[in-house]
């Protein structure tokens, strides 16, 4: 018990102080780019006094736009979690796509097409869901399955041309996310796709039979997807841990020519990896379609499947962990939005939190140096493959 | 065990510090005017700055905005504006149009508009009718678009100029549809034979980027026109055209020019050879809408902006005056009287 308490201890230490980091120069930044600070420059203590209050409104708001605002209760205490359950439904799809590039982490494999496998999940489930008339469950159902077909075939094509021709899954992905990128722009354009009586690229809306159950009413956009997307996280441990098959990818990601001699087929796993890590990620574009967007159009796939691997690499490639750094975007996301509003903070400047949170822990010799921390067990750091791997 | 007592410490003086917060003022008189925009940012040197500045500069409204990163941020910046109290939610360009109406029924004391769109509420069949409280404000852009065309027609050393957009939206091709006609109406006129790339009315096909925000990609296009002979290029799609005015302003190969807001006080670099701009006046129409809501006379009556109302126009020549000929000068506005008059039709 005590043992896995200090583990747990040791895996969130480094994300945390890379947090705390990137938090205190966010807050430097806050404060030198508001003008009614840096006016006060001349007198030491009203400019500490006034950058304080402007970082610490800042934050304050960033607090309040993702997890609790008391103005908003108006009626009743529940109304005021509105931002979290927006923080959630911002949070559902980045699992998603974070599980995706998760996994091929552990099989060695750099999933960078997360985003182009989000398209294609989000067209199979919108055109299922616009096209027939089905009964409710299967309806969502069969909407979500068209989806995860389609990315999980995307998908695939990586993973089937690496193991066949030694094409490099870098490359692959990034191209086919340029080719999904335009395919969508085109498909919107056909008459199949094309709303009726619009000119612009929108899909028509999903029928409502195809539409995930709302969790907390018409007021609140919170939906059935956070639920899937948990249990998604559930699958790939137990697909990781728990399977001969999980086993074999995580051979592979260790070290692929040992696997190859102790009678692992490596083509089978990259194959098999990527085409379940298209089918996460379409999941994610399905859930996106059929929860909170209900319409296709070009720019449904957001950021997502390249926050993706930020995410992942946030979560250390764990199932648990993806699921909390998602949460996290979702909530710097969601937060963002009030900052802006109310301080007048960009929502640049969220991003930039982002960046700096990855540059931490993208560099732990760095975060390790500053707070003199011990050298972490090899185990725990995140391998990925070079050009021959 | 000493270092983490000392950062617990440090921890805990920043939570003192930043736990200060001061209390933004209020104004009573004035009615709140929230701004939901469409992706590419506030300081885009086109669309959304230009509704942001004229909100901004109301003398009837305090205004504020919410920048979406991307269409999944439109619903939850909308919401978060009638959370607010907000008296006039105005969404900034087509894209958001739907999730507008949305609310708009849902709230049905508020007031909206929308830039861009007519903000019916349509179904599946487009079968639309229009919403009491939401106002669209729509821009007739090829008649001043008509004038650029007509001007470069008469500017151009090579016979050709080019034109391009972000993505293949009707508010970028009326742009271009505009362009064009221009220039043929100065072929018909003339007798001469200028060409344009980038664009074909008929045929409804020309050259885009695919999105509002790769400004490299637009750059590899202007580069490519220039090569192509054009001496003068109009990309439509906001702050696309940046990277190639600001090139452009050391080679002066070609002439740029812009369009939404009038570059020449915007663009930070290549103000020698901006011609002009196409200007779409969407701070103006949000001005008067929030004069109409502060006065208690709003209504959901569609806004075209014209020549005629001032709603579109053709901005000065600015550094470039002196380059261009008089008798030129004056047939562009002798040609915007025509168009104002209804006496010269534009549009096809």
């Amino acid at each position: 018990m005590k043992n896995t308490i200090s583990r747990i201890g040791q895996s969130i230490k480094l994300p945390g102080l890379s947090f705390l980091m990137a938090f205190t120069i966010t807050g430097i930044i806050i404060a030198v780019s508001d003008e009614k600070v840096m006016n006060k420059i001349g007198s030491p203590i009203e400019f500490l006094k006034s950058a304080g209050a402007s970082v610490g409104n800042a934050y304050l708001a960033l607090f309040q736009g993702s997890i609790y605002d008391n103005r908003l209760a108006k009626s009743n205490f529940f109304e005021g979690f509105y931002p979290f359950f927006e923080t959630l439904v911002t949070a559902t799809p980045l699992i998603l796509t974070g599980l995706s590039v998760a996994l091929a982490f552990k099989s060695g494999l750099f999933n960078i097409g997360a985003q182009g496998q989000f398209i294609f999940g989000a067209i199979g489930a919108s055109y299922v869901g616009f096209r027939f008339e089905l009964p409710v469950g299967i309806h969502i159902l069969a909407a979500a399955l068209a989806g995860i077909v389609l990315a999980a075939i995307w998908g695939g094509l990586v993973g089937f041309l690496k193991a066949k021709t030694g094409a490099h899954e870098v490359i692959l992905t990034i191209m086919l996310n340029y080719i999904a990128a335009f395919f969508i722009l085109w498909l919107l354009k056909t008459k199949t796709f094309l709303r009726p009586g619009r000119i612009d690229p929108i899909a028509p809306e999903v029928a409502d039979s195809a539409k995930l159950p709302l969790l907390a009413g018409e007021n609140f956009r919170i939906h059935a997807g956070i639920f899937i997307a948990l249990a998604a996280a559930l699958f790939v441990w137990w697909l990781l841990t728990k399977t001969t098959i999980g086993y074999k990818f995580r051979a592979v990601g260790a070290n692929s020519q040992a696997a190859r001699t102790a009678g692992i087929s490596v083509p089978f796993v990259i194959t098999s990896t990527m085409m379940i890590c298209g089918a996460l990620a379409g999941l994610g574009g399905a859930v996106h379609v059929l929860g909170s967007e209900h319409a296709l159009n070009t720019d449904v796939a957001g950021s997502f499947g390249f926050d993706a691997i930020t995410v992942a690499l946030l979560g250390r490639a764990q199932p648990l962990g993806t699921v909390f750094a998602a949460l996290l975007f979702g909530a710097l996301h969601t937060g963002g939005r009030m900052m802006q509003s109310n301080t007048g903070v960009p929502l640049d400047i969220v991003v930039v939190t982002q960046g700096l949170i990855v540059l931490f822990i993208a560099a732990p010799m760095f975060v390790r140096y500053i707070f003199r921390l011990k050298k972490l067990n090899a185990s725990t750091s995140l391998t990925s493959k070079g050009w021959n791997g | 065990m000493k270092k983490s007592l000392k950062l617990i410490a440090v921890a805990a003086s920043l939570t003192l510090i930043t736990g200060v917060s001061v209390a933004p003022s209020a104004q009573a008189a004035k009615i709140k005017l929230c701004l939901a925009l469409d992706t590419g940012g506030v300081d885009d040197r086109s669309f959304n700055q230009g509704a942001w500045d004229g909100a901004r500069t109301s003398k009837v409204a305090t205004a504020e905005y919410l920048a979406a990163a991307s269409s999944a941020d439109f619903a939850p910046n909308i919401k978060a504006f009638v959370d607010k109290g907000c008296e006039l939610i105005i969404g900034v360009g087509f894209a958001i149009s739907s999730e507008i109406v949305k609310s708009a029924k849902a709230n049905p004391k508020i007031s909206y508009a929308v830039v861009d769109d007519a903000g019916a509420d349509c179904d599946a069949n487009f079968n639309c009718k229009p919403v009491k409280n939401v106002k669209g404000l729509t821009f007739q852009t090829d008649e001043a678009a008509f004038l650029a065309g007509y001007l470069s027609a008469g500017m151009t050393k090579t016979g050709k100029v080019a034109t391009y957009g972000g993505a293949p939206y009707p508010t970028v091709t009326i742009f271009m549809d505009g362009y064009v006609r221009g220039v043929d109406y100065y072929n018909k006129v003339k007798g001469k034979k200028v060409s344009v790339l980038g664009w074909d009315t008929k045929t409804k096909t020309g050259s885009f980027v695919g999105n509002f925000t790769d400004q490299n990609a637009a750059l590899t296009l202007s580069k490519g026109f220039e090569q192509q002979g054009a001496d003068i290029i109009l990309p439509v799609g906001g702050n696309l055209g940046a990277p190639y005015a600001a090139a452009n302003d050391k080679t002066k190969k070609a002439l740029t020019i812009w369009v939404d807001s009038d570059g020449y006080g915007l663009l930070p670099a290549g103000k020698s050879t901006l011609l002009t701009t196409v200007v779409k006046e969407i701070g103006a129409s949000i001005k008067s809408v929030a004069k109409d809501v502060a006065a208690k006379k709003f209504d959901g009556s569609l806004y075209v902006g014209t020549l005629k109302n001032k709603g579109v126009s053709l901005a000065p020549y600015h550094d470039l005056s002196s380059r261009v000929p008089g008798q030129l000068k004056l047939e562009v506005r002798k040609l915007r009287d025509q168009i104002i008059a209804g006496t010269l039709k534009v549009n096809g």
